[in-house]
């Protein structure tokens, strides 16, 4: 019975796993190319699902229209995180370039992030409050039993997509013109532009898809928990950023591997130890792992600026 | 083709590039030469467009380039061999080629790069392997390689013979000289002052961030201080 439970509790696990695997990549993102650990991350995630449950729930403002239909709310929802990185990208990582040549020298790119988190998740406090809001969707129920053990369908939906968006941003990296310059960028931004590679028309497009993972994360977590709040980013940012350590600086790979063990050990803590032991599972796993193996499980040698 | 007109370089209290004026010919080899610190990688900086100039004119091809973006150069046939080579090591040789021609577009990008493997066997039997394994003569034929792809009409070359043996550094100027008959003008900044001025045309010597002379490379290799600084010779 007890193997039967934990067996079931190792499946919660993964499907949780699913939600930290496109916000870690984000943040792999932010770290292995621009070598800018992104604050607003978590923020960008919490945008995309407020600004989502608002429109499915009183529709666009000032009376435009009336209740919008989940799904259109939240690819609205990931358009919204997508604008809102850009903007990110605008006034904290190009305005540094422009000023001082090289943006990630400094620190305060990443205190400005910092300052775009708490902006942004203020602004939906003053427009919504602080509540937790219920996202209805048509799947509330949609489990597949099997061999007595449940799985919900949106959730395993949702694992299968997070791995085909990380498929499909590894070949994006691996195989194309752009992600060849990305990585490019990476490796060497001042070589990169002797190659003719537009740094600041190319950067932008990283942003893009940092608003666009957190925005596909921020959809999964409203469809398969059925809940939104202006805190979701803070929960979902730090398990996130664990994620990325564990599965290594700058691998896309890595990073679903890391969503999946912070998710398991979240889930099978709390069943064993109680609610509030699972950050402490999580951060004392990342340590002991970054004592043995310091690049992480699938990093690269380099710690910090990633090599793609 | 490419003129150079009094063009000030600084890094804040730095005066790197004072009152500096260089031209390069159609199908010239032009050499500058001068001690570290003479100012000779700026120069070629601030043309590549990696490096702003506070001062004074680039024309390339007739057109005034000061505004356009260092990839905007690139385009326009404008490339730099930098130096230590700055190959990407973390992707595949072919890889590299790729990235250099990166400003081009269409089908006949494969075949530069295919020309660029019929010329260097080395590379051709590695092209799927990461550049961090090349020899460091391998890593300069495909920074050169790379600068190739780019389809340039100038190519500069920033130090190309530093770290390379003799026998590799004679190879590398037979190289430049075939790039340069294959009607590619070429500015080449080099501490090996007696095979530069070897394989130019005419040359600048560039000391503290001015042109000291200019001349063909006979006038060059009789000048005093030049002789007794760079090549070795004494009276």
């Amino acid at each position: 019975m007890l193997f039967e439970q934990v067996l079931q509790q190792i499946i919660n696990g993964l499907m949780l796993g699913s939600i930290y695997i496109s916000v870690a990549v984000a943040f792999t993102l932010a770290i292995g190319i621009l070598n800018f650990l992104n604050f607003t991350i978590p923020a960008l995630y919490m945008l995309a699902g407020m600004v989502g449950w608002s429109l499915s729930h009183y529709g666009l403002p000032f009376g435009l229209s009336g209740p919008i239909h989940w799904g259109l709310a939240l690819v609205i929802g990931i358009i919204c995180a997508i604008l809102a990185s850009l903007l990110v990208e605008r006034f904290t990582y190009r305005y540094f370039k422009m000023k001082h040549g090289d943006a990630t020298e400094h620190a305060i790119p990443l205190v400005s992030s910092l300052g775009f988190l708490l902006i942004f998740e203020y602004l939906i406090l003053i427009a919504h409050g602080s509540d937790t809001r219920g996202f209805s969707t048509p799947f509330t129920n949609l489990d597949w039993k099997t061999a007595g053990f449940i799985i919900s369908i949106p959730q395993l939906a949702s694992l299968i997509l997070s791995i085909l968006i990380v498929a499909a941003l590894s070949f994006l990296l691996s195989r194309t013109k752009v992600g060849r310059a990305l990585r490019a960028i990476a490796e060497n931004p001042d070589a990169a532009t002797m190659m003719g590679i537009d740094v600041d028309r190319i950067v932008p497009i990283v942003f893009i898809l940092i608003g666009f993972l957190c925005g596909i994360s921020a959809s999964i977590f409203a469809i398969n928990y059925h809940e939104v709040s202006p805190y979701m980013g803070d929960h979902v940012g730090t398990k996130a950023i664990a994620a990325m350590v564990i599965g290594g600086l700058g691998s896309v790979w890595g990073a679903i591997a890391g969503g999946l063990i912070v998710g398991l050990s979240e889930t099978l803590s709390i069943y064993f130890f109680g609610a509030s032991s699972a950050q402490i599972t999580v951060w004392s796993l990342l340590l002991i792992l970054v004592v043995f193996k310091p690049t992480g499980l699938f990093g690269h040698n380099a710690i910090g600026k990633g090599k793609f | 083709m490419l003129n150079v007109e009094n063009i000030d370089v600084r890094y804040g209290a730095i005066h790197a590039l004072k009152n500096v004026s260089i031209s390069v010919g159609e199908s010239e080899i032009v050499t500058v030469v001068g001690s570290n610190g003479a100012g000779k990688s700026s120069l070629l900086r601030a043309i590549a467009g990696t490096t702003k100039v506070s001062k004074g004119s680039i024309s390339f091809k007739k057109q005034r380039i000061n505004s356009l973006s260092a990839p905007s150069r690139v385009k326009s046939g404008l490339t730099l061999v930098p130096e230590g080579r700055q190959i990407f090591v973390s992707m595949t040789v072919e890889e590299n080629l790729l990235l250099g021609a990166h400003s081009r577009t269409g089908s006949e990008v494969k075949n530069s790069i295919e020309s660029i493997f019929d010329r260097f066997s080395n590379l051709a039997e590695r092209r799927n392997q990461l550049a961090s394994v090349l020899s460091g003569g391998e890593q300069q034929m495909l920074a050169i390689g790379r600068a190739m792809v780019a389809k340039p009409r100038l190519m500069m070359l920033d130090e190309p013979s530093l770290g390379l043996s003799p026998i590799l550094v004679s190879q590398l100027f037979e190289l430049i000289k075939e790039l340069h008959s294959q009607g590619i003008s070429i500015l080449i900044v080099e501490q090996n002052t007696k095979l530069a001025l070897k394989t130019a045309q005419r040359g600048y010597i560039l000391e503290l961030g001015s042109v000291r002379q200019e001349g063909t490379v006979d006038e060059l290799a009789a000048d005093k201080i030049l002789a007794e600084a760079y090549l070795g010779e004494s009276n």
